[in-house]
């Protein structure tokens, strides 16, 4: 199975530690990422993204306050057995959630039927996590 | 002692050749990577390049240290001299990979670990060793004595009785054991420096048919340092253990069991033998996948 992605916008006026907590926080929530989960070293994701290593640092630090990761010294950083996940009714109600505000921005910005969905279809081509094969049965 | 030598002589290049053939034939299937796979210009030359330069490298300045130093020191250098010479081709070749710089940056939710990387039994065949040469040299060291001109740790003695007391050697007490294992430690250290390295190195690129390629170039980088690290340690180890058993049996009044160790001893020596051929066999027959894309790497 091919790992979820994280990403980094460096023109998003949101800082690059705060965008990958969000990432991580959803990927918690989702369920993505278990308790008891590792988290990539703070290096090896720094050296991936391109980012300096206290940005990376940060990001864990804050997840950390909140109670979603603990680090321990020779064990890495895991998920805690405490991090709230969503219940699948709350998971599908935030997808819909996000569904609607990205189809009211579609229209507002003066979109038909057909340009959201083939933008959704797109979308989700270009997700390398998402399959091809739910997208079509979904659409 | 001449008829042993001669031997050797005959049985390396041959081991060598059979175990590089053997290797070849049993080698595991090759990352597949498609030949149009968008890999970044010269990530994959550069550190083929480096690697070959490395290892040309390091032929030339151990077979420098080989001619050089006193007593058959500097022969006992020449392998670990090698390694490190390898080591430090794997480790400038990859750093010729940059982290990402562009607007938008994507990385895999995803753990490297060394041993994900590392031929597994090509490993474990490198730590037995490791295991042997410590356990060997810990032996002759405690066992050395000094030579006729005051070298501690040169030869072995033996009290025949107790007026009459006999010597062998050269013999890898403290003489050659100190400064071999002052090198073995620094090249297993530089190793797992370089192993950390490669690991945590960034990716070349996040699209599928790069990551592959990129895969494959840390697994060929993490099999030439274990490479490496085999020759490190099955060298002195072949070379120990024939001093060893050639000074053991060169004693003529050792009790039984003596000559029972000895031979034991001279029978580790076609294992590693075996095992520096293998190792050969891997940094110089390039058949992975990356291989396969860019010819001659």
């Amino acid at each position: 199975m091919t790992p979820p992605a994280l990403i980094v916008d460096t023109d998003d006026p949101t800082p690059p530690y705060e965008q990958l907590r969000r990432q991580f926080a959803e990927l918690i929530e989702a369920a993505v990422l278990q308790p008891g989960d590792r988290l990539p070293p703070v290096r090896q994701l720094a050296a991936d993204l391109g980012l300096a290593v206290g940005t990376v640092a940060r990001t864990y630090r804050e997840l950390d306050s909140a109670g979603l990761i603990s680090s321990r010294r020779g064990a890495g950083t895991r998920v805690t057995p405490t991090a709230p996940a969503l219940s699948d009714a709350q998971r599908a109600q935030l997808v819909r959630t996000h569904a609607r505000a990205f189809v009211q921005r579609a229209v507002r910005l003066g979109a038909d039927q057909g340009e959201i969905v083939s933008a959704v279809v797109r979308a989700i081509e270009l997700e390398p996590t998402a399959s091809r094969t739910v997208a079509h049965q979904v659409l | 002692m001449g008829g042993l030598l001669l031997v050797l002589l005959v049985c390396v290049p041959g081991l060598v050749l059979l175990t590089a053939r053997l290797a070849q034939k049993r080698r595991p299937a090759s990352v597949p990577i498609p030949a149009s796979a968008a890999l970044p210009d010269g990530v994959i030359r550069r550190a083929a390049g480096w690697r070959w330069a490395g290892l040309v490298g390091g032929l030339a300045v151990g077979g420098v240290a080989a001619a050089s130093g006193a007593l058959g020191r500097g022969f006992m250098l020449a392998a670990p001299v090698f390694a490190l010479c390898i080591l430090a081709g794997v480790v400038v070749g990859e750093t010729s990979i940059r982290s990402p710089r562009g607007r938008t940056r994507i990385a895999a939710l995803e753990i490297r670990r060394v041993r994900d990387y590392v031929p597994r039994h090509l490993a474990h065949a490198v730590i037995a060793a490791t295991t042997l040469l410590l356990a060997l040299l810990t032996m002759t060291t405690a066992t050395g004595a000094a030579d006729d001109l005051g070298r501690s740790g040169r030869v072995v003695l033996l009290q025949c009785s107790q007026a009459l007391q006999q010597g062998a050697g050269p013999w890898p007490g403290s003489f050659y054991s100190l400064p071999l294992g002052v090198m073995e430690a620094a090249g297993l250290i530089a190793a797992a420096a370089a192993l950390r390295f490669v690991i945590r190195r960034p990716r070349v690129g996040a699209d599928p048919a790069v990551v592959a390629a990129d895969e494959a170039l840390r697994r060929r980088a993490a099999q030439t340092i274990t490479s490496a690290c085999g020759i490190l340690v099955a060298l002195p180890l072949a070379g120990s253990c024939v001093l060893t058993a050639v000074a053991l049996l060169s004693l003529s009044c050792r009790p039984a069991w003596l000559t029972v160790a000895a031979w034991s001893i001279l029978a580790l020596v076609p294992a590693t033998l075996a095992l520096i051929g293998w190792c050969a066999a891997v940094l110089l027959v390039p058949t992975l996948g990356v291989s396969r894309v860019l010819p001659g790497t």
